[in-house]
């Protein structure tokens, strides 16, 4: 088990920086997910905690002991890839048994632990198998069985469930999430899934473009996102943004009228409005634009409204239908408003 | 409907004459000196074709009761398998090293390593001999497996590192991550991976190996050291003018192994002989 610390961790490639100034403090027995999009530098951070990557600038350390220069056969990690990396000339018997047979682990007890892993992942029918006649499923249950099984210090699971179709994702997310409990192991997972980013951690890092844009539960993040772009970047469907104008305690925006919030002044603000706090109602209410599109999703019906140019997502009841181009009024919640300056991304309170 | 399918029959009829017409025409020579070598030498130069020629195992007999032919065999296959091991000995770590690491030079390093083979061999035909013969190497299997060895270093080396760069870089992190030094890694991880690529490359340099003349009659001046591809020279001179099927017997045993070398493993071949072409 591990505290995992990093202080102003850096990463360049000349002039390319892939992580700005980190610092992050992962608890022992603690799951935390790297959420962002592709090249916001959640691998890179990873793979700096593993040793496959030396910062640039900052410390690295495990449980106090600082990790910059120690090889990454040397730190007590184990990873978890997109690809599975299960060795193919191996079956899986031997890919669970390989950290073993590396770290001279008596060939007894091996075969012992191997057993114990497999089981654990419901794996031990298929030991004798080489991984090619696996199913996705089967292989990355290999790849965990071969992460755990000689009991590491820290899990780094680098999104290790995008290769799986949506059923097999949420199945093998649940096994993620029981296993992480049960072992009480510290586990690192870099997703650009928020759905398994929000439902996995116990504390979420919202990283763009190399740096950290917000730390917190996954509670927090939801209800208090610090900038429009983690607003937008959690919640299914995102947030809507909405560019308009503060004035008189009003926020305006063509079809868009509502209270700001106790926001005084008279500028240029972005309005940030979950979908599921937008209320078809009566006439006369904040919004008033015509419909756009509407996608029935089995338990609830996907509106979308059409205020000026913006596009408004509204999650209605999954009874509602009507016909393009009418007429439709939404109501918002008002204590669910989120105002954001529209240069640098930051909130308005 | 039946005119559709007519017109796909007869597409693969055509195809299937066309790649005949292709395999009889590479074949023939081999046909051709095979029917040679199973003749008597009267009925080699003749004034008129000679379409059903007579059984004879002449110059089978000759060359192995009145010719060393056991020793020369002995000599290529001894010079060839050496030649090959220590291409891949040296070639595997080279090409791992070329296709894994970032280190200043390194495309440098690469491609000088290729350039060998772009030289001219006869620029370097007469510093080999005087570097032989100062080691005393000259005239002994030893310094052929070196030449052979040298010639075919830049080709293994490429074939094997193309084969490299296809495997994700994930498995390496993997097995360093489960605790595993870079030559565990080469050693159980990389070479199982393309053993394919690596018997490809082995293979090649194989028949360059078989097929190389100017430095093996440059090293080898007596039996001790000859060839196969040498021993071919033998039956050209002397008082008993050419002899024409030994030379196509000889020839054909030459071919015999490689062609059914190359036939099992022609899927890979084809690779190796194309690396480069999609991935550098």
């Amino acid at each position: 088990m591990a505290r995992i610390e990093l202080e102003g961790v850096e990463k360049r490639w000349g002039a390319v920086v892939g992580v700005r100034d980190i610092d992050l403090d992962i608890a022992d027995q603690e799951l935390v997910v790297f959420l962002g999009p592709s090249g916001c530098g959640k691998t890179t951070t990873m793979r700096m905690i593993a040793g496959l990557e030396e910062p640039t600038e900052g410390e690295i350390r495990m449980d106090g002991e600082l990790m910059n220069g120690v090889d990454a056969r040397d730190r007590d990690v184990a990873m978890v890839f997109q690809g599975y990396a299960l060795y193919p000339n191996m079956t899986i018997f031997e890919n669970i048994r390989f950290p073993l047979r590396m770290r001279g682990v008596p060939k007894a007890e091996q075969t012992r632990l191997v057993h114990q892993a497999a089981g654990m992942v419901e794996l031990g029918e298929h030991l004798d198998r080489k991984p090619g006649v696996l199913s996705g499923g089967q292989r990355q249950r290999a790849a965990l069985a071969r992460a755990i099984v000689r009991n590491p210090s820290c899990f780094l699971m680098d999104e290790p469930l995008s290769n799986l179709d949506a059923k097999l994702r949420q199945a093998m997310r649940v096994q993620i999430k029981h296993l992480q409990r049960e072992l009480k192991t510290t586990t690192v997972y870099v997703t650009h899934d928020q759905i398994e980013a929000m439902t996995l951690a116990d504390r979420i890092v919202i990283m763009e473009r190399g740096a950290i844009q917000q730390i917190g539960t996954p509670d927090e993040i939801y209800a208090n996102p610090s900038n429009a772009f983690v607003a937008g970047f959690i919640g299914s469907p995102p947030m809507n943004l909405i560019e308009g104008r503060v004035s008189d305690g009003m926020f305006t925006a063509p079809g868009i009228a509502v209270a700001a919030n106790g926001i005084e002044g008279d500028r240029d603000l972005t309005l940030g409005v979950r979908p599921e706090d937008c209320h078809i109602g009566p006439s006369d209410t904040h919004l008033d634009g015509a419909v756009f599109a509407i996608e029935p999703t089995g338990d609830l019906t996907y509106l979308t409204i059409k205020a000026g140019e913006d596009l408004v997502e509204v999650k209605a009841d999954r009874g509602y239908r009507a016909d393009l181009d009418a007429p439709e009024h939404v109501a918002f919640n008002l204590d669910r408003l989120y105002f954001f300056d529209p240069e640098s991304g930051i909130r308005v309170r | 409907m039946a005119s559709v399918r007519r017109s796909r029959s007869e597409s693969l009829f055509i195809r299937y004459l066309v790649l005949g017409a292709w395999a009889l025409f590479c074949l023939a020579p081999v046909l051709w000196f095979l029917s040679i070598g199973l003749r008597p030498r009267t009925e080699i130069i003749t004034p008129q074709p000679i379409y059903f020629p007579t059984f004879s195992l002449d110059a089978w007999h000759m060359i192995w009761e009145d010719w060393p032919m056991a020793k020369y065999l002995r000599n290529s296959v001894l010079a060839i398998i050496g030649s090959v091991v220590i291409d891949l000995v040296l070639a595997i770590p080279a090409a791992y090293s070329l296709s894994r690491y970032e280190y200043r030079g390194r495309d440098d390093i690469g491609f000088y390593i290729l350039s060998t083979r772009m030289m001219a061999p006869a620029i370097v035909a007469i510093p080999i001999f005087f570097l032989f013969r100062n080691m005393g190497l000259l005239d002994t299997i030893w310094a052929l497996m070196l030449v052979y060895a040298a010639i075919n270093m830049s080709v293994v080396t490429w074939i094997v590192r193309s084969y490299m760069l296809d495997i994700p870089k994930e498995l390496e992190d993997a097995a360093r991550t489960d605790g595993a030094s870079d030559l565990r890694i080469l050693w159980e991880i990389i070479i199982p991976a393309i053993l394919p690529g690596i018997i490809t490359a082995a293979v090649i340099a194989m028949i360059f190996a078989i097929n190389e003349f100017l430095f093996t009659l440059l090293i080898a001046s007596t039996p001790d050291a000859y060839t196969m591809s040498v021993a071919l020279a033998n039956f050209t001179g002397g008082s008993d003018g050419v002899i024409y099927n030994a030379i196509a017997l000889v020839a054909f045993i030459a071919f015999v192994p490689v062609f059914v070398v190359v036939v099992a493993i022609q899927k890979h071949l084809s690779r190796g002989l194309t690396m480069g072409a999609i991935k550098g």
